[in-house]
């Protein structure tokens, strides 16, 4: 079942807009949405939350379309926003009390079981959580209210490296049953080699790709050669560095003749992100 | 909608906010006094500082993540503040019946706490709804504006129709000197008063829903 569909979403600013984004995410895994600061990440996860005036395109959820059936569906979405605070001054027994009356399916069992599991103190203010303190107490509470999808925006940034590997675990854990899905963005890659089944990467308010992890990395090969071998893949590569021993540069899987000799391996998520990015420079 | 509204009450707004209509109600014990300031308070004091409240801590990100419909947001917010306003005047019209009690021959040069002034009073916030939730809910965030101009239209209405009551002699007895004692204008100028109150703030909340679903939250 698809648990996420977004379709053709367009979204204009004066500076920067979404162009048709689309993608599908299936009941129970999790995808990466990687991009650089400034791609479209967050204006997609607030397209799909209905938080913009779109100037087209549709989000279902559950294959229900979001914008009808708003209320209905935000039962079933569990949100958080990695850098953002809300009512921080106020306890988190308070803010529970308040959040919980908002949703039929709250689950006062389920809500004490992850907060002992959590290690979240209920009498704490918000301002005085770690930020992965704030991203387990969001999980926590989506969870209580038996959320299907979890969508969450930079939910790692700004966590040590001991956090954050406890954190991956945490949604791995969550979509083992096949019911829960997960949608996290993020623009530290490594996160995701671990974790994510899926991966969309979007640029400049454009869906680069979107499939399984796997397809995604082997849709990409690294090539390191010499100046020679350069001018011969040059106008196919997607970008390319020169160094004192050659160049190294990323190129499509389709478009790469491997009988040319040039030394190919799989490149990470991060070196194709970055490589993409130079894309543009090289256009110049 | 109820959810919402108590959000706004527990968390959303400062608690001495709540206390408000009491100390600025007790001010009507002043003898003679220029009884529309006691609920111009509000507008002073409590508006600003909730919507600056609101603002500082997301609480429009907040709102809109919880499974609510941007229509119930601005319902709920715009009756809070009318829950508010009613308070206001409610607790001013209890101290005002006091007043009346305790100095019964005091000369009022301005409007007396009669029902006929609550009526206009009710207008004075129906004039505020209806030009500032509209403006705000352009952005749901932004205040200053939208704050500033219904603060004007709201001390113009005051000041003509104070000055009115006081120049114009006719107006001066419907609403403080033989016409006080006329229960049935005086209720009939208190229901129209609210009627128009409610009708405004309506208004207002309706224009504001259509902008609202209009705004890209960020």
């Amino acid at each position: 079942m698809i648990a996420l569909e977004v379709k053709d979403l367009n979204k204009k600013y004066e500076d920067f807009s979404l162009q048709d984004v689309s993608f599908q995410l299936e009941q129970g895994y999790i995808m990466g949405f990687i991009g650089a600061n400034g791609a479209g990440k967050t204006t997609t996860i607030k397209s799909i939350l209905n938080m913009l005036h779109l100037e087209s395109g549709e989000v279902h959820i559950m294959g229900k379309n979001m914008r009808e059936h708003e209320f209905e569906l935000k039962q079933d979405i569990g949100f958080a926003f990695g850098d953002i605070d809300f009512y921080s001054r106020s306890k988190i027994k308070t803010l529970t009390n308040v959040l919980k009356k908002f949703y039929i399916n709250w689950d006062e069992k389920t809500y004490y079981n992850y907060m002992d599991k959590f290690k979240l103190n209920e009498e704490k203010k918000v301002i005085d959580l770690s930020t992965g303190m704030k991203v387990k107490y969001n999980l926590a509470l989506a969870l209580s209210h038996g959320a299907k999808i979890l969508i969450l925006d930079e939910p790692t940034s700004g966590l040590d490296p001991v956090a954050r590997d406890e954190l991956l675990d945490i949604f791995q854990e969550l979509v083992e049953d096949g019911d829960i899905s997960i949608l996290f963005s993020t623009h530290i890659t490594s996160d995701l080699e671990k974790c994510a089944d899926f991966i969309t990467f979007i640029k400049d308010g454009k869906i680069i790709k979107s499939s399984e992890k796997e397809d995604f990395v082997a849709s990409y090969r690294l090539l390191n050669g010499n100046e020679d071998q350069l001018n011969e893949v040059k106008e196919k590569m997607i970008s390319y560095k020169i160094n004192s021993f050659g160049f190294t540069g990323l190129i499509h899987s389709s478009d790469f003749d491997t009988s040319l000799g040039i030394n190919a391996t799989t490149p990470s998520l991060e070196e194709i992100m970055v490589y993409f990015a130079r894309e543009e420079s090289l256009n110049v | 909608m109820y959810n919402l509204m108590m959000k706004d009450f527990k968390i959303g707004i400062q608690p001495w906010v709540l206390i408000m209509p009491l100390l600025a109600g007790a001010l009507m014990l002043i003898p003679g006094w220029f009884y529309f300031i006691v609920l111009l308070y509000f507008f002073w004091i409590s508006i600003p500082n909730m919507f600056n409240e609101f603002k500082t801590q997301n609480d429009l990100m907040f709102t809109m993540m919880l499974s609510v419909t941007k229509k119930d947001m601005v319902k709920a917010r715009v009756m809070v503040i009318a829950i508010l306003e009613v308070l206001h005047i409610v607790i001013a019209m209890l101290f005002g019946l006091l007043t009346l009690h305790l100095y019964p021959n005091v000369e009022n040069f301005f409007f007396a706490p009669y029902m006929g002034f609550w009526g206009l009073c009710f207008i004075m916030f129906g004039i505020f709804n209806i030009l500032f939730f509209p403006m705000h809910y352009k952005t749901a965030y932004k205040y200053g504006k939208g704050y500033t101009i219904a603060l004007i239209a709201v001390m113009l209405y005051v000041g003509i129709i104070q000055w009115v009551g006081i120049q114009n002699s006719i107006v001066f007895n419907i609403f403080t000197g033989t016409g006080a004692d006329n229960m049935v204008l005086q209720l009939s100028i208190l229901i129209i008063g609210i009627a128009v109150f409610i009708v405004l703030t309506m208004i207002g909340c309706n224009i504001s829903i259509k902008r609202f679903k209009k705004v890209d939250i960020s």
